[in-house]
């Protein structure tokens, strides 16, 4: 049975390339009145076939805990799932916000991968979870960086088109996260931040 | 840069910006800037100091980035500079074969016919041997249209090449997969350049391996045990002596 499976890794330590980005957006950068929060999770997005959806995501987990190319459990979260289909991020199931101001405007949360244009890493990927794997077959694989950009904004397209200016370097004073020359990107999900009770 | 009679002081990154008024060139070194956090060099692009050597590149004060220097040139739009802070380059992570990440080795590089100032001390076509150290070195751009006007306005500076000159784009004589074996680009004036290898670890005679192929290796070991000579000038150092001695460095 063909299965799509996530795995989602963050560190459970302080992210200081994330706190990097986060300083350099708000003080450098214009984003300042924008941006309320950042995470950064090292992701997978794998289709893979085996005996049931079940046992795919039991046997991809136990290589991926095995494999300190995809986890380490020492100072790593994370996170591995079926999903419906390719994309299908899914913001509720996320336990945490670390949103940093609140204010006026609605919050929404844009999930941006981005991935290297070489598929070469990806391939490298999915050989070396392959060589794990007796039951199980990778069919395909997509690997990156996803930010979970979170923005005052009025609905999903403002959230999108703010959360790309902040990540696709044009220029000297415009975006961030990815050079275009040799990354790309794509919007996993987007929606309303689902505040808890006793969030800030 | 004092190995070549100029007055040179080091000026951190988080000094005052003005304090760089009067300096006759300016120097951004390899390291490690923001332990290459995001993407190596970009956040450092970003710095107010950028705003100040910005002006004084665009000025026509002489700006070569070594490395990491040259990582944050070409973040800030500086290089390839054809159009003014807009990112036209990336240095991308290393393509090599049978391996990934970081690479440090000796390469050899031929110095391209060129308005670049930092190589004016070079004839046309000599090789040059100097070290590379670095992951992100791959000269890469989406636009197939910018590497074409910085191939027609000659400002591919440097390219990796072998002992005798051929542009060979296999590993490792081209070590990271850089498009057209470039390391090294210079904006259109040609007061700026950005590359990857190290002219600085190559600045004396003492520097250049043992074993290393042609006529630099040869010298260097016929230095072997003469203390005098193995002080001798290095294949790199000639980059800083293509700089026209101007009034030193304001501190």
């Amino acid at each position: 049975m063909k299965t799509v499976v996530e795995l989602w890794v963050r560190l459970k330590v302080v992210d200081l390339v994330a706190g990097t980005a986060w300083m350099t957006l708000t003080e450098k950068l214009d984003f300042g009145d924008s941006l309320r929060g950042l995470v950064r999770y090292s992701y997978w997005r794998m289709e893979a076939e085996g005996a049931s959806a079940g046992a795919v995501v039991d046997a991809i987990d136990r290589a991926v805990r095995l494999d300190s190319a995809f986890t380490n459990q020492n100072k790593h979260l994370y996170r591995l799932r079926e999903t419906g289909g390719a994309g299908a991020g899914d913001l509720a199931v996320e336990e945490d916000y670390p949103v940093r101001a609140t204010g006026g405007g609605e919050l929404r949360a844009v999930d941006l991968l981005v991935r290297e244009k070489r598929p070469e890493s990806e391939a490298a990927y999915a050989a070396r979870l392959g060589e794990r794997l007796e039951d199980v077959r990778i069919l395909s694989m997509t690997a990156g960086e996803v930010w979970r950009i979170i923005v005052s904004a009025a609905d999903d397209a403002a959230a999108v088109g703010l959360a790309e200016r902040m990540a696709v370097t044009r220029s000297r004073r415009e975006g961030l996260l990815l050079n275009p020359h040799y990354q790309r990107h794509e919007i996993v999900a987007v929606g309303p931040v689902v505040r808890k009770e006793g969030d800030r | 840069m004092r190995a070549v009679g100029r007055k040179a002081a080091l000026f951190r990154w988080n000094d005052d910006p003005s304090l760089l008024a009067g300096a006759a060139a300016i120097v951004l070194p390899g390291g490690f800037s923001y332990q290459d956090r995001i993407r190596a060099g970009v956040v450092a692009a970003k710095d107010r100091v950028m705003d100040t050597i910005g002006e004084l590149a665009s000025a026509g004060i002489p700006v070569l980035g070594i490395c990491n220097g040259a990582q944050v040139l070409v973040e800030s739009g500086f290089i390839p500079g054809i159009h003014w802070e807009r990112v036209d380059l990336a240095l991308a992570p290393n393509v090599m074969a049978d391996r990934a990440g970081y690479y440090c080795a000796w390469t050899h590089l031929r110095a391209e016919k060129s308005a670049c100032l930092w190589t004016g001390a070079f004839a046309p076509e000599e090789i040059v041997p100097v070290p590379i150290a670095h992951a992100e070195g791959r000269f890469v751009a989406d636009d197939a249209a910018i590497l074409e006007e910085m191939e027609r306005a000659g400002q591919v500076a440097l390219r990796y090449c072998t002992v005798r000159g051929e542009i060979d784009p296999s590993f490792p004589v081209n070590p990271n997969g850089s498009v057209g074996n470039i390391a090294g680009v210079c904006n259109p004036a040609g007061n700026v350049l950005a590359m990857m290898p190290h002219p600085e670890r190559a600045s004396w005679l003492r520097q250049v391996p043992e074993d290393l192929d042609g006529p630099w290796g040869r010298r260097r070991r016929a230095a072997a045990g003469e203390a005098t000579r193995m002080e001798e000038e290095g294949p790199g150092r000639r980059f800083f002596a293509s700089i026209p001695a101007g009034k030193g460095g304001s501190r």
